[in-house]
């Protein structure tokens, strides 16, 4: 017999080093359990910062130059699919020229140059952000240099669905013939765009995948804003106003000229423009003309990325009219390259796209008049559970996740609220090299009835959307990164449903809700609750009198006798025995057979003498509850299948008497549900004996009812691996 | 669970404290990289399991529970001294759901390839602890195995995972050996995760712990 070890704490805890993260830019995936911890946004700044400095400062120590090994100088980092003609060399600036500079004489719109590859709707974007200083050095920390602390290494901040992430890298940039091949500044020895393009390009895994893209995506990870889409044709009459306005806000605004015919050439216009070409919009201005006519000047400032001069014909110089002082003259001037004053008419008759970023509070600095209130919800569609479709597939719509909007008051001289919903899908763009695409996804609100006022927990039901047309909704359901609308509603309470066009689509998604005034935003969920667990007194206290048992009971053990044999206890292999002989006498309940493993699992959940076994009493119990869940089973088993469709699991969990959460839900539907989103019985049987067990054993340690257990290990693997 | 029984007597007997240092999990699977940095970083042997993984993951470059099954049980079956009557869809699905660390409900390259690495070396302790060639782990073997493999337990938790993983006479076939290693091995992380300030206990509220043992 080997002696019997035992194992004592030790008096010093040693504290685990946090593992090292070099280059950090890419934070590991969510999991179940990092959801559990908490989250500080103070915290993770810190954090960000503190991590590039000390990674900064140990290659400075080194003296060392830091290379970058997650997004190194190979042809993996420049593209996935195609193959760039040229051999290209990847250089540090200071092999590039002589006293290279981060930033020039302050960061403006002229240091964006576009290269060789198709990212105009980036460096349009970023042309945008030179216009708001305090949202460019959130993005561009200033304090980086090619002298001072240098160590090849620099770092830029993006926000990525919802929070900001810091981008780490070195400074060898793709170059031919001693020139950048990609975004360079106007001045030569100027470096901070093009180090800005590669740390995006990083963010999103090569710089192939920068190619072609929409402005509003880009503004977005500037500024963690809700962008805005306008067909310039379709646009309200008020268009001239809301791009007024929103400069006023800070908000940044792109806008595009349709190509006639997909083509590699880029075309002109008339007036000389280029199609398919991302400008952006750097001013609005309107005045009355100094001679004292009637006719109001309305200017719109645009710029061109490329840089190049303006073509005559769209070129405005009325804004000399607007230029009544001095200093008037030096803000209203164009800059040299690419930036022009066009008549609103002009603009109005030349463009076809307007993007507007409209910025959160938190960017904004306090003095700004004009903020949103912004409400943020992070969610997901579950294939199988929560994804399920839009309006055309009822069984599945009431699914999908349900956010509560309560309106408190109306805008200003207004009887309605505005409000602004902007509907993201996530991490779609990183995984383009694997194949994915973007879903086509919309959203729909409905006003809530009556009866369920002031309920915030409820969730709308199936036949609710079966009977009900929705208030407001997107226009249709789009494959792009995100859908925005902008609404106006009555003050009330509304639900808002944001959806894929098709059901079981995955995805994580962000929604956003701002409006101008007052109003409340939350998911809809419910508090997680199980029926306490009967306990039968009156017969316990009449067991002991063999001839009072019914003769039910009677029949009972002596099947159970024969079942577990001389030792009075079913051992898991009896147990399958037992279950499997049921199923097979109801054909309507389909299944491969309870696995042993299945088995061993019920009895260990169920086994409160510690045996292995199931005594009469424990063996009695899951009886009891197998045929009050099968009846569940049976009556949401619509379709006489044989099989629960996933998505009707958390009406017959409800049935079942749990209540859990929309997480929950999620993961108990991935976890028993098969490939093709059914439950057979087996696997709602185990699914449902171990969630009262988990129940249980929660109830049990949570001795003074505060809904916290404390565990330490031996408790912890005690619990989850005898289970 | 008959540990309930004691707690709501309000008496936990606890036969020592275990100290959570002394457990040796397996790393962690890495963090996602962009799929361009991983593939052209990876090593020679790295590049030919992701041809397989690919063969085996169909379209959507991910193993499902059912695909698991069928790999494991294609190849336990070309290994005639591991005893086992196959890994079961319950017993796969519990895997997938413990290694499955983004939540999406099958398991990526990454994820595969660390509970595939795990599974080669726990194989080979396996085979090294079955030391009578029954081809499956006995009663008296298993303490010395799961050490091996990284889990000083007590004799209480011992002979509680015998209770549960093994047969009436007490042997661990090679099935129920893996799934319960796999889970053994999350739970140990999953404490690790939890216990914060590193004091050997942790706290959790009822949706915190539906989460952690439904999804496993």
């Amino acid at each position: 017999m080997a002696e019997e070890q035992k194992f004592s704490e030790t008096s010093v805890q040693l504290t685990e080093a946090a593992p090292q993260t070099v280059g950090s830019g890419f934070t590991a995936p969510g999991n179940i359990y990092s959801a559990i911890l908490s989250r500080n946004e103070a915290v993770k700044d810190a954090r960000r910062l503190k991590d590039f400095q000390e990674l900064r400062d140990k290659y400075v120590r080194k003296k060392v130059l830091f290379e970058d090994p997650l997004f190194p100088a190979q042809d993996s980092s420049l593209f996935y699919s195609e193959k760039f003609p040229l051999k290209l060399e990847w250089k540090r600036p200071m092999e590039i020229c002589k006293n290279p500079q981060f930033i020039l004489g302050g960061a403006n719109r002229t240091d964006i140059c576009q290269g060789d590859l198709g990212d105009c709707w980036l460096l349009a974007a970023i042309a945008c952000l030179t216009l708001n200083d305090v949202i460019l050095k959130r993005v561009v920390p200033h304090d980086q240099s090619f002298t001072e602390n240098y160590a090849g290494i620099f770092h830029f901040q993006f926000w990525r669905y919802g929070e900001w992430v810091d981008v780490v890298i070195d400074d060898r940039l793709p170059t031919y013939k001693n020139k950048l091949v990609f975004t360079r500044s106007g001045q030569n020895n100027e470096f901070w765009s093009a180090l800005m393009e590669k740390a995006y390009a990083k963010l999103h895994g090569s710089y192939e995948a920068l190619k072609g893209g929409n402005s509003l995506e880009a503004m977005e990870d500037f500024t963690g804003g809700v962008t805005e889409f306008y067909e310039i044709t379709e646009a309200p009459k008020e268009l001239y106003n809301i791009m007024r306005k929103a400069l006023k806000r800070g908000s940044l605004m792109g806008c595009a000229i349709d190509t006639l015919v997909p083509t590699a050439q880029r075309t002109k216009t008339a007036s000389g423009l280029v199609r398919g070409h991302a400008y952006s919009v750097t001013g609005v201005e309107q005045g009355k003309r100094k001679d004292g006519k009637d006719l109001m000047i309305r200017l719109v400032r645009v710029r061109d990325p490329w840089g190049v001069a303006p073509p005559p014909a769209c070129k405005s110089n009325d804004w000399v009219e607007l230029a009544k002082t001095e200093q008037d003259k030096q803000r209203l001037q164009p800059g040299e390259q690419g930036e022009f004053w066009m008549c609103f008419e002009e603009f109005q008759k030349n463009f076809t796209k307007l993007e507007i970023c409209n910025l959160t509070p938190d960017t904004l600095e306090d003095d700004q008049m004009f903020k949103w209130n912004v409400t943020v919800h992070e969610g997901r569609w579950v294939k199988g559970c929560s994804a399920g479709g839009c309006r055309n597939f009822p069984d599945t719509y009431w699914t999908n996740p349900q956010f509560r909007l309560v309106l408190l008051e109306a805008d200003a001289k207004e009887k309605t609220c505005t409000v602004v919903v902007a509907l993201m899908q996530k991490g779609r763009r990183v995984e383009r090299c694997s194949g994915a695409t973007l879903h086509n996804i919309g959203f729909a609100i409905y006003e809530v009835p009556k009866e369920m006022k002031g309920n915030q927990q409820q969730q709308l039901s199936k036949d609710f959307f079966l009977y009900n047309a929705s208030t407001a909704r997107s226009k249709s359901y789009v494959n792009i990164r995100e859908v925005t609308e902008r609404f106006c509603l009555k003050p009330g309470e509304y639900v808002i449903i944001p959806s894929t066009f098709d059901p079981h689509k995955e995805s994580e998604f962000l929604l956003r809700v701002f409006s101008e005034n007052r109003s409340t935003s939350k998911v809809i969920d419910a508090e997680i609750e199980a029926e306490p667990m009967q306990v039968d007194n009156v017969k316990k206290k009449i067991k002991p009198f063999e001839e009072e048992e019914t003769e039910e009971e009677k029949q009972f053990r002596a099947i159970f006798q024969q079942i577990a044999g001389d030792d009075m206890e079913i051992n898991a292999n009896e147990l399958r025995t037992v279950l499997n002989r049921v199923v097979a006498k109801h054909k309507e309940l389909k299944t491969e057979g309870f696995s042993l493993e299945s088995c061993r699992s019920m009895i260990a959940l169920l086994d409160t003498d510690g045996t292995g076994h199931l005594n009469l009493q424990e063996f009695k119990h899951l009886w009891n509850k197998i045929k009050q869940w099968k009846l569940v089973f049976t009556r949401f088993d619509t379709d006489k299948s044989s099989t629960i469709s996933s998505f009707e699991m958390r009406n017959a969990l409800t049935e079942a008497g749990f209540q859990l959460n929309n997480q929950l839900y999620d993961i108990i539907c991935m976890r028993y549900a098969n490939e093709h989103m059914e439950l057979d019985f087996d696997s709602y049987i185990s699914c449902l004996v171990r969630l009262e067990g988990m129940f249980r054993a929660f109830r049990a340690f949570d001795k003074d009812g505060d809904g916290l257990i404390k565990l330490n290990v031996f408790e912890w693997l005690q619990l989850t691996m005898y289970a | 669970m008959f540990l309930l029984k004691k707690a709501i007597g309000g008496v936990i007997d606890v036969i020592g404290n275990i100290d959570p240092n002394q457990f040796v999990p397996s790393e962690p699977p890495p963090p996602r990289r962009p799929l361009a940095y991983a593939v052209s970083n990876e090593s020679a042997e790295e590049q030919q399991f992701r041809k397989v993984f690919n063969q085996l993951a169909g379209d959507d470059m991910e193993v499902s529970p059912t695909e698991l099954m069928n790999i494991l049980n294609k190849i336990i079956s070309k290994h005639g001294d591991l005893k086992t009557d196959g890994f079961t869809i319950e017993s796969c699905r519990s895997m997938v759901a413990v290694m499955d660390s983004d939540s999406t409900g099958k398991l990526g390259f990454h994820e595969f390839k660390h509970l595939w690495n795990n599974i080669k070396k726990w194989q080979g302790i396996y085979k090294t602890y079955d030391r009578d060639h029954s081809g499956t782990i006995g009663a008296d073997e298993l303490p010395a195995a799961f050490r091996a493999a990284g889990f000083p337990l007590t004799d209480q938790l011992f002979q509680m995972i015998i209770r549960r993983y093994s047969d009436e006479s007490g042997n661990m076939d090679f099935d129920n050996y893996i799934g319960c290693l796999v889970r053994l091995d999350a739970m140990c992380h999953a404490f690790k995760t939890l216990d914060k300030d590193n004091d050997g206990t942790i706290k959790v509220n009822v949706q915190e712990w539906l989460q952690l043992t439904m999804y496993s």
